[in-house]
């Protein structure tokens, strides 16, 4: 039997009706815990286990796995649609995933483009969702054996890649883009280290021996910084009070992003199949890639459609991609993924080599059902859009308490300490500051991700290499994302000596 | 049309007030005759595919499905430092928050006792709850490797110890460390010249071993089945005293390889060090009638784990006995504190 075979087989599975319900509850809560700060992907899906299992328990193990199943997934790319949301409308970014959405997104709404950033987002996490179920189903097989082969040097090298590229968050000043990624750098070797068990920075103090929670950096510089920026310029902002706009995005707008989802789709997808990259850095690579291919760099950071299609495809393509590993081997790449591992499990599934020789219905039932998934979640969120975008027109003595609301209720739902929420006011501040001085924000958020991904796997590299550090130019994979790297940093530089007017280095 | 918004909105309207409901009262922990009233946390302190985090998920799945614990019971995975990053938090913020559990094995005394990386919290900052079963180390090589036993693997290492790179999702120092060097340490291997890198959790483990970047790694017998099955490692040997059944059956144990030397993981269930009375009465009673009934006894059968109950006390004294034992293989290994 051929692949077309088993996904025919699929779709008998997943259009039978209860599963095509379950399908669709779980990519309307999953909808739901995307726009909620928060309630993330991960606890989404962890809190829902149980209640499927309730739904589930008259039916044969193998039908309830594959309708639970179908439902959790459902929850975790559902949320991949929803996080886009908050990010576009309040700069209030719900996953960490969404967090590079906010350069663009906030500034489209405030230019009065929240429907078409927000529908742009929608059709690009469609696309996107599509692309990496088609690659899940042609490619799982080679590419998780490329997953396997990324080792602990070509992780170390991609993701500094990744940091070399940070340019590409700059805005006016490449200097102060690498002062922040330092600085976020140094604040992610806070607390215990993973590698050795150190405690590094903590001062003994118990808090900080968990490091500093992502999201609360991440939801203090964007949201409450913004908070403070607008209740300190009060007269300024005072007159603009947005308007929606149209909620279709225009020809132009949909000519604008289609390059842009189409690439971010592509990257997001095979970012996602890697263990542990995950959706956020899909979501920074994407940006970071289009903004140097794009005609006009300079717009980005001032509400380039671009900016948001790209992120928003790459991080529902991932989503899509985490499921190869997961899938195939058993590794689950992120903490959504490991949850859902736990679901199979419990119905006595066992993601890994032999899943889909085991349980072929469970495995081509849940491919098939995302199809159908993600086609809801498109008619879904396209009504909803004209809903959401209301939002803005709230005026901002209003709009402010709720971002303030959202924000410390979402940090506090996920780390449980006041001391969070003293932190989250404390890199409002940082926020405002920063801003108000062009120090860009998003490199620091990005070195704070990188950072101990970064140390850890140069160090596993090393230790496999007894310290030699030619290990890192050795392996080709690796290499190759060095040489890229270099270029990227050295290329702009040489050109600017040449004399070429080159907008990475010379806008604002 | 209306009508399904105004449901969209009634659904969102209700995950605030549940997100809302459930931050609200925690902390509250007086005259608590009716525990638990609240949904209650697993935490598996490493990353998801490991031995503990395996035995969180297996345990909500019982008690759940049961119905022996009414609420909502959620696992977290907090990673990092082989548990030490959680057991900070546990020992500091959640001292008193009886609706946090904590699952953890032998490294919660290692990582106390050794020298490197040692964490400040030990059991003795717990309320250990019970041991809910046994488990042992496994030494696993990729199928199409060159070592087929575990003499073979030991005299490479010997020859030259930087030519094997040996892997596990645990920390330097810690029980897959211990486990990795042991088979070394009991041939006359320096154990600190063994080269170990360390993964967050066994999954990880796993893939660099399958991708080709570890050349063996020690990991929980029971994670290894299914690679085993479908055929893509080799198990080199087990720590048990006798061979284990189902997958595994046909894998020596150290002993029958040429190594003398055994290590068993017991798994347990922690709460926190002040947890009130009721609670405690309230878990022992619980995780007792969870031993007792069948459904968890398939479900250990299902994942090849052995059962092993102890209660509190007794769970208490033994690891009282075990903390000498593990002070003295760290002391061997010049890992002590």
């Amino acid at each position: 039997m051929g692949v077309m075979d088993f996904l025919m087989q699929g779709f008998q599975t997943a259009i039978q009706p209860q599963n095509i319900f379950f399908a669709f509850i779980g990519v309307l809560i999953g909808t739901a815990v995307g726009v909620l700060p928060g309630i993330g992907p991960m606890s989404g899906v962890a809190l829902l286990i149980p209640v499927t299992a309730t739904f589930t328990s008259g039916m044969d193990p193998s039908a309830a796995a594959t309708s639970s199943i179908i439902l959790l997934a459902g929850v975790y790319y559902g949320a991949m649609y929803g996080g886009s949301t908050t990010s576009i409308l309040l700069n209030t970014p719900g996953e960490s995933s969404s967090v590079v959405t906010t350069l663009d997104g906030y500034q489209m709404a405030r230019q009065g483009r929240a429907g078409a950033a927000l529908s742009i987002a929608a059709i690009g996490s469609f696309f996107a969702g599509i692309v990496s179920i088609i690659g899940l189903v042609l490619l799982a097989d080679p590419l998780s054996e490329m997953a396997l082969k990324f080792g602990p040097a070509e992780y170390f090298s991609l993701m500094l890649l990744g940091l070399a590229a940070v340019s590409g968050l700059a805005g006016g000043s490449i200097a102060k883009a690498w002062m922040m990624t330092v600085t976020g750098l140094l604040i992610a070797t806070i607390g215990i280290d993973a590698v050795s068990g150190v405690a590094r920075f903590t001062y003994d103090i118990p808090v900080l021996f968990g490091g500093l929670e992502f999201l609360t950096v991440a939801v203090g510089l964007f949201a409450l910084g913004e908070v403070f920026k607008t209740v300190l310029h009060k007269e300024e902002e005072a007159e603009k009070v947005a308007k929606v706009g149209r909620v279709i995005p225009s020809r132009a707008d949909l000519k604008e992003s289609a390059g842009p989802i189409a690439r971010g789709s592509f990257l997001g997808f095979f970012i996602g199949v890697l263990p542990g990259a995950g959706a956020t850095l899909a979501s920074f690579f994407s940006y970071i890639a289009e903004k140097k291919i794009s005609k006009n760099p300079e717009k980005f950071g001032k509400g380039a459609i671009a900016g948001v299609a790209a992120p928003e495809s790459a991080n529902n393509a991932a989503s899509g991609g985490a499921m190869i590993p997961l899938l195939t081997l058993g590794i689950p790449g992120s903490g959504t993924t490991a949850i859902l591992m736990g679901a199979l499990i419990m119905y006595n599934v066992q993601p890994g080599p032999l899943l889909f020789s085991d349980h072929p219905d469970v495995a081509w039932g849940l491919i098939a059902s995302m199809f159908i998934g993600n086609l809801m979640l498109l008619i879904l969120n396209m009504p909803l859009v004209k809903v959401f975008a209301k939002i803005i027109e709230t005026p901002a003595k209003y709009l402010l308490p709720i971002i303030i609301a959202i924000s410390v209720f979402g940090v506090y739902a996920v780390q449980v300490t006041t001391f969070d929420l003293f932190l989250l006011i404390g890199f409002g501040l940082a926020g405002y500051l920063l801003a108000q001085n062009d120090y860009p924000i998003a490199p620091l958020v990005l070195g704070l991700v990188l950072g101990p991904m970064i140390e850890n796997n140069m160090r596993r590299a090393l230790t496999t290499s007894n310290g030699d550090f030619m290990v890192f130019v050795q392996q080709p994979i690796s290499a190759f994302f060095l040489v890229c790297a270099v270029l990227w940093i050295l290329v702009p530089f040489f050109l600017r000596l040449k004399g070429k007017n080159v907008v990475v280095n010379v806008e604002g | 049309m209306m009508k399904t918004k105004k449901w969209k909105k009634w659904l969102v309207a209700g995950v605030i007030l549940s997100s809302l409901t459930a931050c609200s009262t925690s902390g509250s922990n007086a005259g608590e005759s009716d525990y638990p009233k609240k949904p209650i946390t697993v935490v598996a302190p490493s990353g998801a595919g490991g031995g503990w985090d395996l035995t969180a998920r297996s345990l909500t799945k019982i008690l759940g499905e049961t119905k022996t614990v009414d609420q909502t019971m959620t696992v977290e995975n907090k990673p990092g430092g082989g548990g030490a990053v959680y057991l900070a938090e546990f020992a500091t913020q959640h001292k008193k928050d009886d609706y946090k559990l904590y699952v953890n094995s032998p490294p919660i005394l290692i990582n106390n006792l050794k020298k490197e990386g040692n964490s400040p919290y030990g059991f003795k900052d717990t309320t250990p709850l019970a041991q809910l079963t046994k488990d042992f180390g496994a030494i696993v090589v990729k199928e199409d490797s060159k070592y087929n036993n575990l003499k073979e693997l030991m005299d490479a290492v010997k020859k030259d110890p930087k030519s094997v790179t040996a892997a596990g999702g645990s920390a330097p120092g810690s029980m897959d460390h211990l486990v990795a060097v042991l088979p070394a340490y009991k041939s006359d291997i320096d154990p600190k010249t063994v080269k170990y890198v360390s993964y967050d959790g066994g999954g990880e483990a796993i893939a660099a071993l399958l991708g080709g970047n570890a050349d063996y790694i020690a990991t929980d017998a029971s994670a290894v089945g299914e690679y085993l099955k479908a055929g893509k490692v080799k198990v080199l040997g087990i720590s048990s005293t006798e061979r284990l059944k189902g997958d595994l059956a046909d894998v020596p144990t150290f002993k029958e390889a040429g190594i003398d030397a055994e290590f068993t993981i017991w798994r347990g269930v922690f709460g926190p060090k002040e947890m009130s009375d009721s609670a405690v009465s309230y878990w022992d009673k619980t995780l007792k009638k969870l031993n007792e009934s069948k459904e968890w006894q398939d479900e250990l059968e299902r994942n090849g784990w052995e059962s092993e109950f102890k209660d509190g006390k007794e769970f208490e004294t033994f690891l009282k006995d075990q903390e000498k034992q593990v002070e003295e293989l760290l002391k061997s290994l010049g890992m002590n504190k």
